[in-house]
């Protein structure tokens, strides 16, 4: 019966024929480091370093590229570089990155009036990327389309803190009278209601990049504003890709301290974070996005195959920590708190995060000036944990038995580390289950604070800027205790903390490498008080293909990958 | 035939209504699916959620947001609450990767499982015909993701024959095309191909004792054309309705677990996004996408079935 | 899962046991449930692989027994930081950077570690009882209501009927897979009475929901051709009230149809709770499941194949034993005959 094989063998031919293509076509695209599989028409480069695009692999995509919404590091990682505000970063490497400069003004504020009133000149000259010129009272409108959209740091960062921001956010006001600006001579006066010291890396966030004013004030997310910047992005496919691709109108305007980048950068996005680790192993990518983890399964290959574009970097921003709830048992009870630091195994959090974190117990981490340099843990020296203390201060504490929700994302480690923070919860003697909940919607699920209440659970927070504000004005005082949304998830209220905080946010952040000490103190006594239990600062892959110079590309520690660095090699 | 077009336009209405309010009632039992908290994001406060509450009218009685959020998507006016992207754009953006997954994984299934049944029927109880079984039950008992991940990683990372995923539009590369598609279709298809191909044996077996095959038979028709010209054209039917629905989930975003191993960022890799996201707005639509492909490719597979089989023909 | 059309071998209770009708006496002959049982006997295939399946079952029913006398350790028991010694050699149970050790075939982890330092050859005979547990209640559901809602609406017609076929229609127009990962994450993040998220019977109440339509449509099919015979018209004759009606003369006839619809649910919802799992709305940690052994085993397919590899294996020999023996059972059941049960459909779920 030949002819019933035929239809079958017409299958196998064809699938015999495809494998066949895809055997053939692979000796090509592994040795053509120059197209990227997943990337539809990228640009030859020639082997200079001055041109030419890169693929950089993402594992989720921004929330916007509409520096008016966006407040997410993937996004950040973009707009920091598209949309430059009056001050920015050092493009330089380790700590060094945190120190600000002048961005579009032609110097760091002028701060007086007991630190309530800034004054600065906006550069001469500036034109947005599409070629329109740039004028003073283009910062007064980003700073309206900010809180009208709102941007998520508005009502924390930019609406109380500016005079009139409340009476234009709530609609009574038709502008922002604190703000004044005067286009021709380019001067910008900003009153504050209050001295407060971060306000300088306020004005070097993206949102509040220069945009031209007039742009519609509904987000934009497929055709955002023009900035002034380095680059500027183009071809935005929703939940795929976007290109950062180099603004040809930068070099010329000769901002000094932001350089003109060397190549433009394709983004793709692809949620599959081991395919995206292998495809930069194997030079099919460029990039691998520093805010995504690499698989510990995959470290010893990457470290045997690529051990020379591949390597760890604390940026010292960034702190993970598992909060206690204080007004609700059982961790209102200082000893029960105790407990849970002193028998946290920080060496098996570690592991489980692929050997990426170092080791912690102080909330501030080591870029923001503040964070305790000489002081031991009170503790103990983070390390394997001391189960039988732990035990022994749970007996004390009389909470013994007590059950406990462990609220959890879902992705890899996360899960993993409130798995073992339940079952360590377990071993010292309280009755602890785990809730996992899906990543995209875990903060805003442990935020319903008036209906939840959480008890405790994982929690992570990468500076905004290295001033301890950032950390204390948002996730540990009293005043920052929100009924939805909140963000102070362990609704710490101690008044020591919120009397002091307030006290020293009017510190400057220019001003603060002299004058850490107080904050120091204050973070020792969060500490002391274990209102959280940190159990470390977060290292983040520096993870290339081999076209790229690897010594040039720079990590800035709040922003991660310095896009005006890449170069191919 | 105008009946038969408006009532399949009726049933296609009545189950778009009933599916989406299914899917906005559930969602409306998630606390933290507040609209105004995921367009506010993180860090708002109170006076911002209030404000968004009123601007975007959630305060008003559910049956009110409900028909507001129908005439948003049918009009193409809604926007995604986190990001604000227009969503019947980005499930523009998506239908050519599933378009094309459904399309070349459904012909792949369809043609292998006729292939597969009739051999196995032709074949019945012999060893070919017990292989047969076990290999496509084989693919019936196996998790997609599983079998996709290590295809994945064998097949693509270690021996480089495949991409890792992604896709690339046919327009743009047809070769980078099909490469990145034949995974995803091998996965999708070892499914499908076990179940259909055991429903075609098992209809193939039974109208060899119809009426019609025997007088066929009488008639001195070969074995072969028996087999090809009259049995085959009834064992279709069931085949044939089945391929319509699976088709039209697959295309209405239904193969989410495959797109999401795959990252092909189709309908259902936005599907399964837009649920974690508690992006109310895009799901809906999507479910919208399904049950309007669903009676459509219904219809079609009615009036095929109606041609293969005249008894159906004469009782419509 | 499409229509079906009468059935061949008639398993209803009235049919008499081989009688001729001019009065003469036949021997004794075997009914068709005997026939039906010694052709599943002699099906070698279906015989080896229902013996398989039922070896899983109780494996995994032993798993306190193996927990708490072969390996000493329960299956949530972390070991992040230990040590073992394998062949001499004292081995990190996780190593550094999160990849654990493989299958040491002693009694203390004998297939591995997973990424937390549990004993996987414990997590795989828990897992498996969980997963066994959610299918076995989600077959339950499917079988319990499909069957209800099928003869409901295949007897009463009219109304009832439409009414029941239109809320079918919407089930089974949503994607199952869709309507799983919804359901799920809506009982994960809020609660819906006293089902909660971490509850096992939260993904066995959502599976079983999802194929109620495809037990339901046939079911419906059958009875309305039942409905119509003389058995049926007799008993309504005789006064009996409807109930009686379905249960005593109907849902017997329909035995067939149930017995071969369970491992073929059984099998899915199997499948399907792994689907779920893998999108996140399926059983939830620390809960194990062959499902979640899965899902978190593929991030560590490059160096520690093992731990996808066990339950992989596990899931598949479980639920391709169900598939044997469940076509077996068609093949004695109805052999060669006109019922078209068409075992379909469902497999949109699992993709």
């Amino acid at each position: 019966m030949k002819r019933y094989v035929k239809p079958l063998g017409a299958v196998l031919a064809v699938v015999i024929a495809a494998i066949a293509i895809g055997a053939c076509g692979s000796s090509s695209s592994s040795s053509s480091s120059s197209k990227s599989s997943a990337s539809s028409g990228a640009a030859a480069p020639s082997s200079s370093s001055s041109s030419g695009t890169i693929t950089l692999a993402q594992g989720v995509f921004p929330q916007s590229l509409d520096p008016g919404l966006d407040y997410t590091t993937q996004g950040a990682e973009t707009n920091w570089l598209v949309y430059t505000g009056l001050t920015t970063y050092a493009h330089t490497s380790g700590l060094a990155s945190t120190k600000l400069i002048p961005g579009l003004a032609t110097a760091l504020p002028v701060i007086t009036d007991g630190g309530k009133t800034y004054t600065v000149t906006l550069r001469k000259g500036l034109k947005f990327s599409n070629g329109k010129p740039v004028v003073a009272s283009d910062f007064t409108y980003a700073v309206e389309r900010s809180i009208k959209i709102p941007w998520g740091g508005s009502g924390e960062f930019i609406t109380p803190n500016i005079v009139g921001g409340a009476a234009y956010s709530s609609g009574k006001a038709k502008s922002i009278s604190g703000i004044t600006t005067n286009d021709a001579t380019g001067k910008i006066v900003i009153h504050l209601t209050h001295p407060y010291g971060a306000f300088v890396n306020v004005l070097a966030e993206p949102t509040l990049g220069l945009i031209p004013a007039g742009f519609p004030l509904k987000v934009q997310p497929t055709s955002p504003p023009p900035g002034v910047g380095p680059y500027k992005v183009t071809n935005i496919v929703a939940n795929q890709s976007y290109d950062v691709v180099r603004n040809p109108l930068w070099p010329s305007m000769n901002v000094p301290g932001i350089p003109a980048g060397h190549v433009d950068v394709d983004v793709k996005v692809n949620s599959n974070v081991s395919a995206n680790a292998l495809a930069v192993l194997n030079n099919t990518a460029d990039v691998f996005d520093w805010a995504d983890t690499i698989p510990g399964s995959l470290q010893p290959q990457i470290q045997a195959k690529a051990s020379s574009r591949f390597s760890f970097i604390n940026l010292g921003g960034s702190v993970y920590y598992f909060f206690l709830n204080s007004q609700e048992k059982p961790f209102n009870n200082q000893l029960a708190r105790e407990a849970v630091v002193t028998g946290l195994n920080e060496e098996a959090l570690s592991r489980l995060g692929g050997g990426t974190l170092v080791p912690a117990c102080f909330f501030l981490p080591p870029a923001v000036a503040g964070h305790p340099t000489s002081a031991s843990c009170p503790y103990g020296t983070p390390g394997i944990g001391n189960l039988a203390k732990a035990k022994a201060l749970v007996k004390q504490s009389g909470e013994e038995g007590a059950p406990v929700t462990v609220w959890s994302q879902e992705r890899t480690p996360r899960l993993q580390w409130g798995t073992y923070y339940t079952q360590f919860l377990n071993s010292i003697g309280f009755k602890a289950t785990q809730k996992p909940i899906a990543d995209a919607t875990y903060f805003t699920t442990i935020g319903e604070e008036k209906t939840l209440h959480p008890q405790t659970g994982f929690a992570d927070w990468n500076q905004d800027f290295p001033n301890p504000i950032d950390f204390y004005g948002v996730l540990l005082t009293g005043g920052s205790i929100l009924p939805t949304d909140n963000e102070n998830f362990g609704e710490t209220n101690d008044p020591q903390i919120n009397t002091n905080a307030a006290k020293y946010s009017a510190i400057s952040t220019t001003q603060l490498q002299a004058n850490s000490t107080q904050w120091q103190a204050l973070d020792e006594y969060t500490a002391k008080k274990a209102y959280v239990a940190v159990f470390g600062y977060q290292k983040f892959p520096k993870f290339t293909s081999s076209r790229i110079n690897y010594g040039a590309a720079l990590f800035n520690s709040i922003y991660g990958w310095d896009f005006t660095s890449f170069e191919l090699k | 035939m105008a009946r038969f077009v408006v009532r399949r336009l009726l049933v296609m209405f009545a189950l778009l209504i009933a599916t989406t309010i299914v899917t906005f009632g559930l969602f409306t039992l998630i606390p933290s699916a507040n609209p105004a908290v995921l367009i506010a994001g993180r860090l708002a406060t109170p006076q911002e959620i209030e404000q968004i509450n009123v601007e975007y009218g959630f305060n008003k009685p559910i049956y009110v947001q409900y028909v507001k959020t129908m005439k948003n998507i049918l009009t193409g006016k809604a926007y995604s609450y986190q990001s604000g992207f227009n969503v019947d754009s980005e499930i523009k953006a998506g239908l050519p990767a599933t378009l094309s997954l459904a399309l070349g994984a459904g012909f792949i299934w369809l043609v292998s499982s006729i292939a597969v049944g009739t051999l196995a029927a032709v074949r019945a109880g012999r060893l070919t015909d017990r292989l047969l079984a076990v290999l496509a039950l084989t693919g019936v008992s196996m998790p997609v993701f599983f079998l996709g991940a290590v295809l994945l990683y064998y097949l693509g990372y270690k021996l480089n024959w495949f991409p890792l995923g992604g896709y690339t539009k046919l327009t743009s590369n047809p070769l980078q095309w099909l490469k990145h598609l034949i995974l995803p279709w091998f996965a999708l298809s070892v499914l499908f191909i076990g179940f259909y191909s055991r429903v075609l044996r098992s209809s193939i077996l039974d109208s060899v004792n119809e009426d019609y095959v025997r007088t066929a038979h009488a008639k001195g028709l070969s074995e072969r054309q028996v087999l090809v010209r009259h049995i085959l054209r009834n064992s279709l039917i069931p085949i044939i309705s089945l391929f319509g629905l699976d088709l039209a989930q697959v295309i209405g975003g239904g193969a989410i677990i495959t797109e999401s191993v795959f990252n092909l960022h189709g309908v259902g890799e936005l599907a399964r996004d837009s649920i974690q996201r508690l992006d109310i707005i895009t799901l809906m639509a999507i479910v919208m996408l399904t049950a309007a492909a669903v009676v459509i490719l219904g219809a079609v597979v009615d009036v095929i079935t109606a041609y293969l089989d005249p008894r159906i023909r004469l009782m419509t | 899962m499409s229509t079906t059309s009468a059935s061949g071998t008639d398993f209803s209770d009235s049919a008499p046991a081989g009688s001729a009708g001019d009065g003469q006496a036949l021997p004794a002959g075997i009914g068709p449930w005997a026939l039906a049982w010694r052709r599943l006997r002699r099906n070698k295939t279906s015989m080896a692989f229902g013996g398989l399946f039922l070896l899983i079952v109780v494996l995994c029913l032993l798993a306190p027994v193996y927990s708490h006398d072969v390996a000493h350790i329960g299956p949530a028991a972390e070991n992040i930081t230990g040590t073992i010694k394998v062949g001499g050699k004292t081995e990190n149970i996780v190593s550094l950077t999160d990849i654990p050790i493989g299958p040491t075939w002693h009694s203390h982890y004998f297939l591995g570690a997973d990424e937390l330092g549990r004993d996987v050859a414990v997590r795989l005979l828990y897992g498996g009882r969980n997963s066994l547990e959610i299918g076995a209640v989600a077959t339950l559901i499917t079988m319990i209501f499909g069957t209800l809602l099928g003869l409901a609406a295949g007897y009463f017609r009219g109304l009832a009927d439409g009414a029941i076929r239109g809320v079918l229609d919407v089930i089974w127009a949503y994607p199952a897979v869709l309507l799983g990962v919804t359901l799920g994450t809506v009982l994960a993040v809020g609660s819906i009475g006293p089902l909660h998220g971490t509850n096992l019977m939260v993904p066995a109440v959502v599976i079983g929901f999802v194929y109620i339509p495809y037990v339901a449509k046939p079911i419906r099919g059958q009875t309305l051709g039942l409905r119509e015979r003389e058995f049926v018209d007799a008993a309504r004759q005789q006064g009996l009230s409807h109930l009686r009606i379905m249960g005593w003369e109907i849902l017997p006839n329909l035995a067939s149809t149930i017995i071969v619809f369970i491992p073929l649910i059984l099998a899915n919802a199997i499948l399907l709770e792994a689907g779920l799992t893998y999108l996140g709305a399926g059983v939830q940690p620390p809960n194990a499941s062959w499902g979640t052994m899965i899902t978190d085993g593929i991030d560590q397919i490059p160096a520690a194949f093992h731990l996808v590899l066990a339950p992989g294996i596990m899931l598949v020999l479980a639920v391709l034993s169900i598939n044997i023996f469940g076509d077996g059972l068609v093949d004695a059941l109805n052999p060669r005959a006109k019922v078209r049960i068409s075992l379909t459909g469902s497999e949109t779920d699992d993709h």
